[in-house]
């Protein structure tokens, strides 16, 4: 048994595989990466704009400032919203997806066409979705959350179809892939990244599904006219049937990222594969019996259900209370391996300046402080202090807009230099990037909360509020001057991203290497994905159905389409 | 499936924390009374003559409790008789140590509810009765926020309660 542990332990690990997976690969990953970050550099840069217009000090220094080009600040707001967070993530988790899963596998996809498909689809959704913003600024201001009775014009809805059908095409891939290398390779566990990924795009078509009734059942034909009523309440439950696990779909990309390339990039092994599994696993079946929990404040949601979902939230938070010993254990290996002494000595003697190690560690540090803030927002009754206040971008700007984006563009920092042939642009560029990116979402995340006690509300042009206190401006003030800081990264990020694809001089030379083997000691259990997705389903329905019943009233008789205002209001 | 030791002893120690919060969820809903809305009633914001909402206002309950009814529209709060001409938020005077249940419900697009310094933060979605109890012991002046976003006025819809 030892010996074949540490013939596993020693299984070669790649960084260039077959030169035909190689060709493919570049063309569909390096597609998707360029787009990705296309609708980051908008979606981004808008960011720091609204940080300006919320804060009272610069509406008053600069009273005639707008925007540029989303000058209607709600405008600006659902571009930054829908960019970032909806296609930005996506198109980059879609990419990363094929990447890990052809590399892992040593394996073309189950098929490449589709997988084109999948990306014009998406391509096409960006595309539509920044039409209808540019030139429909008024009506499309529903935000990246379009809750009706607010009705957007037909191809705002469109967009999101296209870019869900997309991800659909991604998720078929995958695990289709996957299942064929089993097959391949009877008894052998997938490596780490893959069994990741499956997960992720498990949960992923299951919880879509909540949204896909919406857009598709409720709000597009409404927006084309074919229906007049509809039920807000109705529509707020579908769309955080899909809200929650959304933002595991965003964690599990970077967290493939730090269990599986990070230990490697800091020269260890990770410290226990079966119990990232777990971790993993727990994430997927735990995520979508959790949502009500956006939910709390709703009139529309019984006490029960919501205890129900707060219960489940509590076990969700396990895995990431997992990974934060997992992580911390590897970490700890690599920092003592690289002469850290003591308690905390190990912390300093990793690769702070690296880019790429240093976006993670920035990362995880972000997402302990928005993890806490989580944990806050999900408990019942504080999260009367907090909800739909400032508190709650704060939080998701130390999670999303921290570990997650920040971790993605790690990954970037080495993919599009391998994808383009050509080393980073500026690593020490890269290095201030990860830096003022960390800062700035620290304060910003701070300010945030701040303000949001002070009783200021999210998603408000508050620099023009008549209601804000004094502490209140203090605060949002704060978050502007945050609002320099990321500027300054983005426009940092952007640049070496742009010379890197234009061409830098010097040839690739490093990129991570990727295992292909899992240890052979993964309990047979883990991989029975038909009882884990029959868990996930089932567990849904436990927590859905009662909150989807009651939405639609059952006892009152169905009445799905209920009302619009006279007149759809325009936003 | 081999679990290190201190893996264990961490994971046990989660599992306590998380206890505890849900303990202090149990208590801060029996001993505090700390209760999150729950359905009331479904409204036709299209018709709302024979409702409650057809007259917003406050309503003493006798003794030191009241109710409010209260309407949200697009961009403004109307509580009852004190409010103002259209554009000027309205303002409600309550007699300090009142226990006031606030019901409220939107005309057109969802709006929120929330007060600040007190436990009240309401989702007020059309359709949809919103009710929650708030005590207010001190005096002064409290701002009545809308806090989900309501289109292009949302950041100028507000209203006050005056503690007196």
């Amino acid at each position: 048994m030892q010996a074949t542990l540490e013939k596993a332990g020693n299984a070669p690990a790649i960084a260039f595989p077959k030169l035909a997976l190689v060709k493919d690969e570049r063309a569909l990953v390096g597609a998707h990466m360029i787009t990705a970050f296309s609708a980051l550099a908008i979606g981004a840069l808008l960011g720091p704009f609204q940080a300006f217009h919320r804060a009272p000090g610069f509406v008053e220094a600069f009273p005639d400032a707008a925007i540029p080009v989303f000058s209607y600040y709600y405008q600006a707001l659902t571009a930054h919203g829908t960019l970032n967070a909806l296609f930005f993530t996506f198109i980059f988790i879609s990419g990363f997806s094929y990447f890990m899963t052809g590399r892992s596998l040593q394996r073309k996809l189950w098929s490449l066409p589709l997988a084109w498909v999948g990306f014009v689809s998406m391509l096409l959704g960006l595309l539509a979705m920044l039409y209808v913003l540019l030139t429909d600024p008024q009506r499309s201001a529903v935000l990246y959350t379009f809750y009706p009775p607010l009705i957007a014009p037909p191809l705002f809805y469109i967009g999101l179809v296209l870019l869900v059908l997309g991800c659909w095409i991604t998720a078929a891939n995958v695990i289709v892939t996957a299942n064929l290398w089993r097959k391949e390779h009877k008894g052998e566990a997938l490596p780490l990244a893959v069994f990741a990924a499956v997960a992720n795009h498990w949960m992923f078509i299951v919880s879509s599904v909540g949204v896909a009734v919406e857009v598709v059942a409720l709000l597009l034909p409404a927006s084309l006219g074919l229906i007049t009523r509809t039920d807000p309440q109705l529509s707020r439950v579908l769309f955080w049937f899909f809200g929650h696990p959304l933002v595991y779909y965003w964690l599990v990309p970077a967290y493939i990222s730090i269990y599986t390339l990070l230990p490697n990039q800091t020269g260890v092994k990770l410290f226990s594969d079966p119990l990232a599994r777990v971790a993993f696993l727990m994430l997927m079946i735990f995520a979508l019996p959790t949502g009500v929990h956006h939910l709390f404040a709703d009139p529309g949601v019984s006490e029960v259900n919501k205890a129900i979902h707060t219960f489940f939230t509590l076990l969700v938070a396990i895995p990431s209370f997992m990974t934060a010993f997992n992580i911390g254990a590897t970490l700890e290996a690599a920092g003592r391996a690289r002469g850290g002494r003591g308690l905390f000595g190990w912390m300093a003697t990793l690769q702070w300046n690296d880019p790429v190690v240093a976006a993670q560690l920035i990362g995880l540090i972000l997402f302990m402080m928005g993890g806490f803030s989580g944990l806050i927002q999900a408990s019942a009754q504080l999260n009367i202090t907090v909800h739909n206040t400032s508190w709650v971008p704060g939080h998701f700007h130390q999670t999303v807009g921290g570990i997650v984006a920040l971790t993605y563009i790690g990954i970037a920092y080495w993919l599009v230099p391998m994808i383009r042939g050509r080393a980073l642009f500026s690593k020490k560029m890269a290095l201030a990037q990860v830096y003022t990116w960390g800062l700035g979402m620290m304060l910003f995340g701070h300010t945030m909360a701040e303000s949001g006690l002070n009783g200021v509300p999210r998603r408000s042009l508050t620099g023009i509020s008549p209601f804000l206190n004094e502490a209140a401006k203090f605060w949002l003030n704060g978050a502007a001057v945050a609002g320099v800081i990321l500027l300054i990264s983005v426009i940092l990020l952007l640049i070496n991203l742009g010379a890197t694809l234009i061409g830098a001089p010097r040839p690739v030379t490093d990129a991570p290497t990727i295992d292909t083997r899992a240890p052979e000691r993964v309990p047979a259990i883990l991989n029975r994905w038909g009882v884990w997705v029959g868990i996930l389903v089932a567990l849904t329905l436990i927590a859905w159905l009662p909150v989807i019943a009651e939405a639609l009233s059952v006892t009152e008789g169905f009445q799905i389409l209920r009302w619009l205002p006279s007149g759809v209001p325009v936003p | 499936m081999h679990i290190n030791r201190y893996e264990r002893a961490w994971l046990t120690a989660v599992a306590v924390t998380l206890g505890v919060f849900a303990a202090a969820m149990l208590v801060g809903l029996l001993a505090f009374g700390i209760r999150l809305p729950s359905p009331v009633a479904r409204v036709d914001p299209n018709n709302l003559a024979n409702t409650p909402f057809a007259k917003p206002g406050l309503k003493s309950l006798g003794g030191a409790r009241y109710e409010l009814y209260a309407t949200a529209k697009m961009w403004q709060f109307d509580a009852g008789r004190e409010a103002g001409p259209l554009g000027v938020p309205p303002q409600i005077r309550i007699p300090a140590r009142s226990e006031v249940t606030f019901y409220v419900t939107s005309l057109d697009v969802n709006h929120g509810f929330y007060i600040e310094d007190h436990s009240i933060n309401l989702e007020v979605v059309p359709g949809q009765i919103a009710r929650a109890t708030v005590t207010f012991m001190q005096p002064g002046e409290y701002k009545i926020i809308c806090n989900h976003y309501c289109g292009a006025g949302h950041q100028v819809m507000y209203g006050t309660v005056i503690v007196e």
